[in-house]
């Protein structure tokens, strides 16, 4: 037995090597650069300078937040309606639902940007002088927008493999309508919405093309503060925001994975 | 409550689709512009076509997601067969929690970790960026595909089991010939679908190639993203347009083609 | 017969728990023996290691006179039938069959005429063609056997093989493979849970327990003669009832002094007593060597089962009498149906059915079925 673990070792070696190579290396390099300034000796100057971005950490976080909390409002009653639909309709749903994700993230942007600009689509229809690019609503509605895919298809997998029988034993069992929802069926979908929150929340504190775009260059996010420091070669800085800003992630996810089924850990699309 | 639901889902998937069907309308814009509509005309698409620039972001973008998608399936295959026998729990969950970790990072901070590496790599050999610009895009790619593979064939293996291997080991394979005759027919199903979706993710990528591509190796995203640095005109629509449709129907394909496999499945 | 597989000194451990402890047992050709023993006992993992999927971390493995435990398991000579079959479901009967064949690149036509060789003794002529998930229990059954045999190994190593098949067919497929192993000849080491399938097909039968062999014999051997409490427990029904050997065929036990058949004991030595329920008979208080009361009855369609309290321990005993609950009955005991063993680990563990329910047992017998 123990020359067979060894053979299939070999099986996941290239797998280990890549992942050492690619993975680790590159984030060693990330800390490297947090903590080193451009001669390449260590200094705790870039992290300490990101007091400075101290507010737009907070817009990044706040508007992320609140995205994240819109998208479970509208998304959880939506994976909850297809969830209940009949098989054939579900699929439909699932469809309709699948097609702006698999849009590219720049079209969607775009074409929302297209109609809300102010000598958009939406103004000219209505022959207003509406502003609404450069708002943060603005922002908070493409983020909303872009990831309600990501936050209604995990909820919409739990709810429909929770056994219908249960919906049954809780009326049974004498709960109204509304109280199986909140007693029974939100509890057991939970692992969905914690993987429905994780997965609109990370890529919506890290955008940058979103509040580039229906930002209109009013405001900067943290995605934002990353890019303009690439486009500036500024390494050091851009690499000590994303060290801060991957610390607070991972220390949100595992938060929020102490509220889910053990079993049932990290996100599965 | 029926009225409510119909309701809600109208207003979500309109909001969802409106945009978008905006877009696609504007492509047919007969003038310069994505607001107003003045008359039907290909005029865009036509534009779109001459241009050099369109053909070769597009093979570009077709020659390395076929490349990392299949790099990332061999690799992440014989990994998910691996990790699967390890005997040690402890080692098993550390490679898990390694290769999750472009899944769970956001993707500015694996272009950023990966654009380093590369800067450093170029650095320590003395070579031009731009030289590697395809391997570059290539190896960042891979990585952030193999823990979708992974996901998707791990559960294969895992359901599979030991006994179909022992058997073909008992029958007179080599543990070669049992991989290749009895494990991977078993397991295709989930090699297929952990190949597409490292296709469609790699295809689908702006942020990570944004941060590791150079100017000299163009793909569709980042094409689109430097049309929209400018003022937009409705050649962007067009090529969006015809993105969509392209994905549109790839996932009629895919749903029907599915929910045959599955009718066929319960009629046995 | 000749020996054709050797086990010395066979010792493994998984994750520091000894799972078996220095087995030493050796197997004819052409014989048709039984590792029979409660789950968790190690037969499997002896299988295993005969297979070639498991090896021994200590101990030496003989194959016709040469040490195997380097080879693979596609290199040594024995086959196996899985427990749940392990079928090739991308395959249809005739391929899964073929695929041994195929991989000692036999030519086609020989294919051919083995598989159909196969499917005849199978019984499965016209199913070649069939999807292996389609087929019902004893079909895949079959296949799996006739894929383990068509190769001609010179053992056939099957691991629980009817362990998922329902009460009526498990006893055809019993007969059936009994059948096969007298008409071609080879060895099979059969491993199983369940006693009466050992002992109505073995040749011979391996009690294993804890990672030890109890005893090999017979079935009649290891019925009539167990060699401990956990045997005579573990086999059949027995009353195991603690006595002491007053001399050479004289036993005392629970208050009387029985004629034995047996000897060769010390002189006052301390003994485990065993006695079948069916070999007891009831008869009056005054006539019985033994009295008690009868504490429970139940129909069993052949016989009743009593459940009889003498002194504070229960005898249980079959007979075609019925008695009445509460009842004062005797016992009596021939002599040849007194069997003496010597005290043992498993002294004291088994044989009082003070506790006995049916539940209980059946619960037990699922738990098995679980083993690897």
């Amino acid at each position: 037995m123990k020359k067979k673990s060894i053979m299939h070792s070999i099986a996941a070696a290239p797998h280990i090597f890549w992942a050492a190579l690619f993975i680790i290396l590159p984030l060693i390099i990330v800390i490297f650069y947090a903590f080193t300034d451009a001669e390449g000796n260590f200094s705790f100057e870039n992290i300490l300078g990101l007091s400075e971005y101290g507010n737009i950490f907070l817009l990044s976080i706040e508007l992320s937040v609140i995205a994240t909390f819109i998208c479970l409002l509208v998304g959880y009653p939506l994976a909850y309606i297809i969830a209940k639909a009949d098989a054939k309709k579900q699929k439909f749903f699932i469809m309709l639902l699948m097609l702006p994700m698999w849009t590219n993230l720049l079209i969607r942007t775009y074409s929302i940007m297209a109609i809300l600009d102010d000598g958009g689509f939406l103004n000219n229809l209505l022959n207003t002088e509406l502003h609404i690019i450069g708002t943060k609503g603005a922002v908070i509605f493409g983020m909303v927008y872009d990831f309600l895919p990501y936050m209604v298809l995990p909820i919409y997998t739990c709810i429909s493999k929770i056994p219908k029988n249960m919906w049954e034993a809780a009326s049974d069992l004498g709960c109204s309508p509304i109280r199986v929802l909140t007693k029974v069926i939100f509890p057991l979908s939970m692992s969905g919405v914690i993987s429905g929150v994780t997965m609109v929340f990370v890529p919506s504190i890290s955008t940058f093309y979103i509040s580039q775009k229906l930002g209109g260059g009013t405001f900067e996010l943290i995605g934002d503060t990353i890019e303009r420091q690439f486009v500036s070669s500024a390494l050091n800085t851009g690499a000590a925001i994303s060290f801060v800003m991957m610390i607070l992630i991972l220390i949100s996810i595992s938060v929020m994975n102490k509220f889910s089924d053990p079993d049932d850990g990290g996100i599965i699309i | 409550m029926k009225h409510f639901n119909r309701v809600y889902l109208i207003l979500i998937f309109g909001i969802l689709y409106i945009p978008i069907i905006t877009l696609i309308f504007f492509s047919f814009n007969s003038a310069n512009s994505t607001a107003v509509f003045e008359g039907f005309s290909l005029r865009w698409y036509r534009e779109l076509f001459s241009s050099p620039d369109t053909f070769e972001a597009l093979r570009n973008t077709l020659i390395l997601a076929i490349s990392a998608a299949t790099l990332s399936t061999v690799i992440g295959t014989a990994a998910a067969a691996g990790i699967y026998r390890m005997k040690s729990k402890l080692a098993k969950n550390a490679i898990n929690s390694v290769t999750n970790i472009p899944m769970m990072n956001p993707d500015i901070v694996t272009g950023m970790s990966m654009m380093l590496f590369f800067v450093a790599l170029v650095g320590i050999l003395s070579i031009d960026y731009e030289s590697i610009g395809f391997t570059a895009m290539l190896i960042a790619h891979t990585t952030f595909c193999l823990p979708y593979v992974i996901l998707s064939v791990l559960p294969r293996v895992e359901d599979l089991g030991k006994s179909l291997t022992e058997a073909a080991l008992d029958l007179g394979c080599t543990p070669i010939q049992s991989f290749f005759k009895v494990e991977l027919p078993n397991i295709l199903p989930g090699v297929i679908s952990g190949f597409t979706m490292a296709f469609t993710l790699s295809l689908d990528d702006f942020v990570i190639s944004y941060f590791v591509g150079s100017s000299n190796f163009q793909t569709l995203p980042l094409l689109i993203y430097s049309m929209t640095k400018k003022k937009v005109t409705p050649d962007m629509y067009a090529l969006s347009t015809l993105i969509i449709i392209t994905v549109f129907i790839f996932l009629v394909v895919s749903n029907v083609k599915s929910g045959k496999a599955r009718r066929k499945e319960s009629h046995k | 017969m000749s020996k054709l597989i050797e086990l010395k000194g066979i010792t493994k451990s998984f994750d520091g728990e000894c799972v078996l402890n220095s087995i030493n047992l050796y197997i004819r050709d052409g014989e048709f023996i039984t590792l029979l023993g409660p789950s968790g006992c190690g037969k499997t993992t002896t299988l295993r290691i005969i297979g070639g999927f498991e090896t021994a971390d200590e101990g030496e493995l003989y194959f016709d006179g040469h040490e195997i435990s380097d080879v693979p398991p596609h290199k040594r000579q024995v086959n196996t039938v899985f427990q749940k079959y392990a079928l090739f479901p991308h395959l249809n009967v005739y391929e899964n069959i073929a695929f041994p064949l195929r991989m000692k690149k036999f030519s086609e036509e020989d294919i051919k005429t083995r598989v159909t060789d196969m499917l005849k003794m199978v019984a499965l002529v016209g199913f070649e063609n069939k999807s292996v998930s389609t087929l019902s229990g004893g079909q895949q059954q079959r296949v799996a056997i006739a894929r383990a045999l068509v190769s001609h190994p010179k053992v056939l190593l099957l691991d629980e093989p009817l362990g998922a098949l329902d009460l009526k067919l498990r006893k055809d497929m019993q007969n059936e493979l009994k059948t096969i192993q007298k008409a071609i000849g080879i060895t099979f080491i059969y491993v199983t849970h369940d006693q009466e399938e050992a002992l109505s097909m073995s040749d011979t039968v391996v009690v294993m327990a804890d990672g030890e062999i109890q005893q090999i014999g017979t079935p009649t051997d290891i019925y009539n003669e167990p060699k401990n409490a956990f045997v005579a427990d573990f086999i059949g029904e027995s009353n195991i009832v603690d006595g002491i050997m007053l001399e050479d065929k004289r036993v005392r036990m629970s208050g009387h002094t029985f004629t034995c058949v047996d000897g060769g004991y010390a002189k006052n030595e301390p003994v485990d007593v065993v006695v079948r329920p069916e070999d007891v008979d009831v008869v009056k208080p005054e006539d019985g060597m033994l009295t008690g009361i009868v504490t429970n009855v139940t129909f069993k369609g052949v016989h009743y089962e009593i459940i009889v309290d003498i002194g504070g321990f229960k005898w249980m005993i079959q007979s075609t009498d019925y008695v009445a609950p509460d009842e004062k009955i005797g016992l009596f005991i021939e002599p040849d149906a007194i069997h003496i063993m010597k005290k043992s680990k498993y002294s004291g563990m088994f044989g009082d059915y003070s506790s006995f329910s049916d539940e209980i047992d059946q619960l037990s017998d699922a738990d098995t079925a679980e083993e690897f």
